[in-house]
């Protein structure tokens, strides 16, 4: 991505080299010189952010948030065994029996802050399910969520809060929705499903530093006459109604890109140390920043959306729905080093997501917006408790999570811990060549999202509009860490 | 006019005078029997054979891993043979198969395991599906991507079971032949037993032998990693219990590796899904995002037959009846279209298509790291198997699929029109000298200027080009506004070529253009 940027800042450059002053006159160079930051004041009273990081490819939970009590951590080393990380390396968490992965260390002050909670075994689930009721289950049977330990179909599950992979909708763009937030979910990450409502997709914007506009045509340019004429060009082009319908999407996305752009563009921009940046956001953040960048792709996601908060007032609106993501969880092979469980892939990603999501929470801490804002993990699926013979684990189904900020009632674990037993209560697997641990969920998405729209702001009657299946779970709907 | 979008990079003056004077049978039938694209640039497997101290690098200067691990090699000849090389159906099609049959250089380093899979691709492109399946199934790369390179019976990794059945040939819902859902809803193809099967049955393949590391290689028995080849057999680590597969198809007890493979073959030919499952997939990348069910169960008759008009072999899976069943259907030929119809361009076909109707050229430099990823369609570097977009991708506000939506957003959006003033304003790219025979990427405008002087008829012939008929009278209004804006009096050196530059701009941003009708 650096490359990208280099790139387009020298040709621009070049460009307007070789065009002359006039040229880089009207393109209104320096923009973003005038973007200060806003005053927290500023901000609407009731402001608050949802943040959603979403861990492509299923995390291993397993070793993510490990058992420390003897019995169930000799049940965990037992099956695990190349795989356990050792008890001594994990990062205590007071008042728990459970210990962190080593490469979370950044978290250990949010605990001991009291501002982060996991939640264990949560999944995808249509409604109660016991090991007895899912190994009756009919094929097909709507009590079992469609496709389980499928990436593609389990991320839309999570996506969507359903049990039903063919849904359109995310169940934060169905919140966007139901509580008519001024902005669409605001995607750091891509298009992903979380955010799509009946009507809108997420709002996708580029890292810090990126041009978040159309070169020539931002409003600073429309002083040259060629320029003007081309966006008037431009603008009768995508009012134009389509022959297709697929065209009249792309013109109303065009035509939604330049008025986001005109009201972001110059607050994208802003890179650490740079013009309009806030020393708190980058304070934080110096721990993974290297001359002015920020090291890691989550760091970046999560640099924007700190600025984004900040900026709450020119973002608009006093609810606003965040998502990020990270990559490469898929650990089939090579999740640890033979004969070294603290290096290797597994390692490697939890230590780009614990200090990502340390300096995130620092930063808004030390901004005074801390309890406006949770962020939250999602993820494919938990991986299997039986590892392959590639040092790695499969696909599997429950999961724990994590949630942090101000307002997270935290140092103590949410859920039910799933029985570490292959085959046991909670394992899907009944015969012995299919017994891996893989998780029946004890808490549903649905829940688990409940806790975090209803803090957010949503009604009851607007949870059970964003999360149809919640009706199924009774008087169950909510945890407590909200 | 259409075919030159569907089956091509994007149309020419001359690719068009070209369909127009063969009709479309005769130009597919030509297209079939070309052969002229191959990847050839890159280093070779050494960089898999090295048993010196140090690193392989540390003497190989500082386009090392670019030359002998990454594909960026590929990508120079990707965009070059997609900019000039005449086999265009071919590359086509080659790229549509290398969106379903996954691989990533994020995962995986090797830049020759990388050239043998994409070449068997082009190889492949109207051959036999079965034949696709099997060469991705032994492709070491694949292997060494979805762990099923040295996969042991003993615990089986289902990695790449489970995407051979999900993404490769059934996908996890049963299917009609038309494509629609058996039942309206989705009803399991398999259950995560039957994925342990597949697993099991596709157990007992290493490396082809070759590869060398100066530590030695595990697990012991097992060959190094090396891309030189297929996966070859090792019978200790081949499940060889009785195991039930689908469509009935069993592998007996004690069946080898080899022979085992041939009956996951059979029983992904024989299944019901996998005619409209790839049908529909090659639909939706040649010409259009939600195809008819009546245009998936033709297509899929003629996977099924191997046979279409005057194509195919009769034999199941037949990848020229196939594809010409995409091209010469109604559906596909026909000039009204319906508002079901359509697709977004993907970036690729953007890039590749801009440059081809502009008489431009590239060496794929810029097109990877800097544009491919500005609109998240980086050949070669989809960010996991799953591709760059999901096939069932929804359209927010419309009751459509749309793929290429997957990665467009409102930063896309506006990347799609820097690209143009990219090439247009900014003149692209001057010829880095670290790439070899190194091109450049830029356009060359010289051809339109004898039209620069008529605002209108220069709109008009690069609107016939870009989009087969002329923009909408209102927008072409505007249109024909900016570009006369230039004049001689304005600027008497550049006015003409100032004209060509805001007329193409504003023609290769429209809608019309973007979107494939």
């Amino acid at each position: 991505m650096n490359t990208t940027n280099n790139f387009l800042v020298s040709n621009r450059r070049r460009w307007l080299q070789r065009s002359g002053s006039t040229l880089a006159a009207a393109l209104g160079l320096g923009s973003v010189g005038n973007l200060m930051l806003m005053p927290r004041s500023a901000r609407a009273a009731d402001y608050k952010a949802l943040v959603c990081v979403f861990l492509y490819g299923g995390n291993d939970g397993l070793n993510t948030i490990v058992p420390t009590d003897t019995a169930r951590y000799n049940q965990y080393a037992g099956v695990r065994g190349g795989l356990a990380i050792p008890k001594a390396s994990l990062v205590p968490l007071a008042g728990v029996n459970y210990g962190l992965h080593p490469s979370l260390a950044a978290l250990a002050p949010v605990w001991a802050d009291g501002k982060l909670a996991p939640v264990f075994n949560v999944g995808p689930l249509h409604q109660p399910l016991t090991k007895a009721q899912y190994r009756a289950a009919a094929a097909n049977s709507a009590s079992v969520p469609d496709s389980l330990f499928s990436h593609s179909d389990q991320q839309i599950l999570w996506e969507t809060g359903t049990a039903d992979s063919l849904t359109r909708t995310g169940w934060g763009g169905r919140a966007a929705e139901a509580l008519a937030t001024v902005n669409p979910v605001i995607s750091v990450a891509g298009t992903a499903r979380f955010g799509l409502s009946s009507l809108q997709t997420p709002l996708v914007l580029p890292g810090p530093g990126a041009t978040f506009g159309a070169h020539g045509l931002q409003p600073a340019d429309l002083t040259w006459a060629p320029n003007a004429l081309r966006k008037a060009a431009i603008d009768a082009l995508y009012a134009q109604a389509q022959d297709v319908t697929l065209g009249d999407a792309y013109t109303q996305a065009q035509r939604n890109a330049f008025t986001m752009s005109e009201r972001l563009g110059a607050l994208v921009k802003v890179t650490p140390g740079g013009a309009g940046a806030s020393a708190v956001i980058d304070a934080a953040f110096a721990p993974i920043t290297v001359a002015g960048k920020i090291t890691t792709p989550l760091g970046n996601q999560l640099y924007q959306i700190a600025k984004l908060v900040a900026n709450n007032a020119t973002v608009q609106g006093n609810k606003q729905l965040f998502f990020a993501s990270m990559g490469g969880f898929d650990t089939h092979a090579n999740q640890i080093v033979t004969g070294s469980p603290l290096e290797g892939e597994h390692a490697r990603l939890l230590k780009g997501l614990g200090d990502a999501l340390g300096a995130f929470y620092t930063a808004l801490k030390n901004l005074g917006l801390g309890d406006a804002v949770t962020t939250f993990t999602q993820s494919d699926f938990g991986r299997t408790f039986a590892t392959n013979n590639s040092t790695g684990t499969d696909h599997a189904w429950g999961n724990q999570h994590l949630v942090l900020g101000g307002a997270v009632k935290g140092g103590l674990g949410y859920g039910s811990y799933p029985e570490l037993a292959l085959g046991g209560v909670d394992d899907v697997g009944q015969d012995s060549w299919e017994l891996q641990g893989r998780w029946i969920p004890t808490t549903a998405v649905d829940q688990y999202a409940a806790t975090l729209l209803g803090w957010f702001g949503a009604s009851e009657p607007q949870l059970d509009a964003v999360l149809p299946n919640l009706v199924n779970f009774g008087t169950a709907r909510k945890l407590a860490f909200l | 006019m259409r075919l030159a979008d569907q089956g091509s990079f994007g149309p020419t003056e001359a690719l068009v005078a070209s369909i127009k004077a063969q009709g479309p049978t005769a130009w597919v039938t030509a297209q079939m029997a070309l052969k002229t694209s191959s990847y050839t640039s890159g280093q070779g497997g050494a960089v898999h054979q090295y048993t010196g101290s140090g690193e392989f690098c540390a003497d190989k200067g500082a386009n090392c891993w670019r030359d002998w691990s990454s594909t960026q090699p590929l990508v120079w000849d990707f965009y070059r043979n997609a900019v000039t090389q005449p086999d265009q159906l071919r590359q086509r099609v080659a790229f549509a198969l290398q969106q379903i049959v996954v691989v990533n250089n994020l995962e995986v380093d090797g830049t020759y395991g990388f050239r043998n899979y994409y070449n068997n691709l082009l190889d492949n492109a109207f051959g036999n599906y079965r034949q696709v399946l099997k060469k991705v199934a032994l492709s070491p790369v694949m292997g060494d991507f979805l762990n099923n390179a040295n996969n042991d019976k003993a615990a089986p990794n289902e990695n790449f079971a489970r995407e051979l059945l999900q993404l490769f040939s059934l996908g996890t819902c049963e299917l009609n032949a038309d494509g629609t859902l058996k039942g309206g809803a989705c009803s399991a193809t398999y259950s995560n037993d039957v994925v342990r099967s597949y697993a099991y049955a596709l157990t007992g393949w290493t490396y082809p032998a070759g590869g060398a590391t100066p530590y030695g290689c595990w697990p012991a028995g097992m060959n190094c990693r090396y891309y030189g080849g297929d996966m070859i057999p090792v019978a200790s680590f081949h499940d060889t219990a009785a195991r039930t597969l689908l469509a009935g198809v069993t592998v007996a007890a004690g069946t080898t590796a080899p022979a085992a493979l041939e009956k996951v073959l059979d029983s992904l030919m024989a299944h019901p899904n996998i005619a409209p499952f790839v049908s529909k997939q090659l639909i939706q990348h040649l010409v259009g995002s939600n195809p008819t069910p009546a245009y998936v169960a033709r297509v899929a008759s003629a996977f099924t037959t191997g046979k279409y008009g005057s194509f195919g072999s009769n034999q199941k899976g037949d990848l020229a009846a196939t594809v010409a069943a995409v091209l010469l259907d109604a559906e596909a030929r026909g000039d009204s279209v319906t508002r079901s119809a359509g697709k977004l361009r993907e970036p690729a076909q953007t890039f590749a298509g801009v440059l081809r109707a502009l008489n431009g050229k590239t060496d794929g430099d810029a097109l990877a790291w800097w544009w491919g990823e500005s609109l998240r369609q980086h050949v070669f570097r989809p960010p996991s198997v799953f591709n760059y977009y999901p096939p069932d991708y929804p359209v927010p506000g419309t009751a459509l699929v749309g793929p290429t939506f997957g990665i467009h957003s409102a930063n896309a959006a506006l990347e799609r029109l820097n690209y143009l003033t990219y090439l247009l304003d900014w003149g692209g790219s001057t010829p880095d000298a670290n790439v070899p025979n190194a091109l450049g990427t830029s356009v060359d405008l010289s051809a339109f200027l004898s039209d620069a002087a008529d605002a209108t008829k220069l709109v008009d012939r690069l609107s016939l080009l870009a989009l087969g008929q002329a923009l909408p009278s209102g927008p072409r209004t505007e249109v024909i506004n900016a570009v006369s804006w230039w004049t001689s009096a304005r600027d008497s050196a550049n006015w003409q070529v100032n004209r060509v530059k805001t007329a193409a701009y504003l023609v290769f941003a429209s809608p019309n253009y973007q979107v494939l009708r």
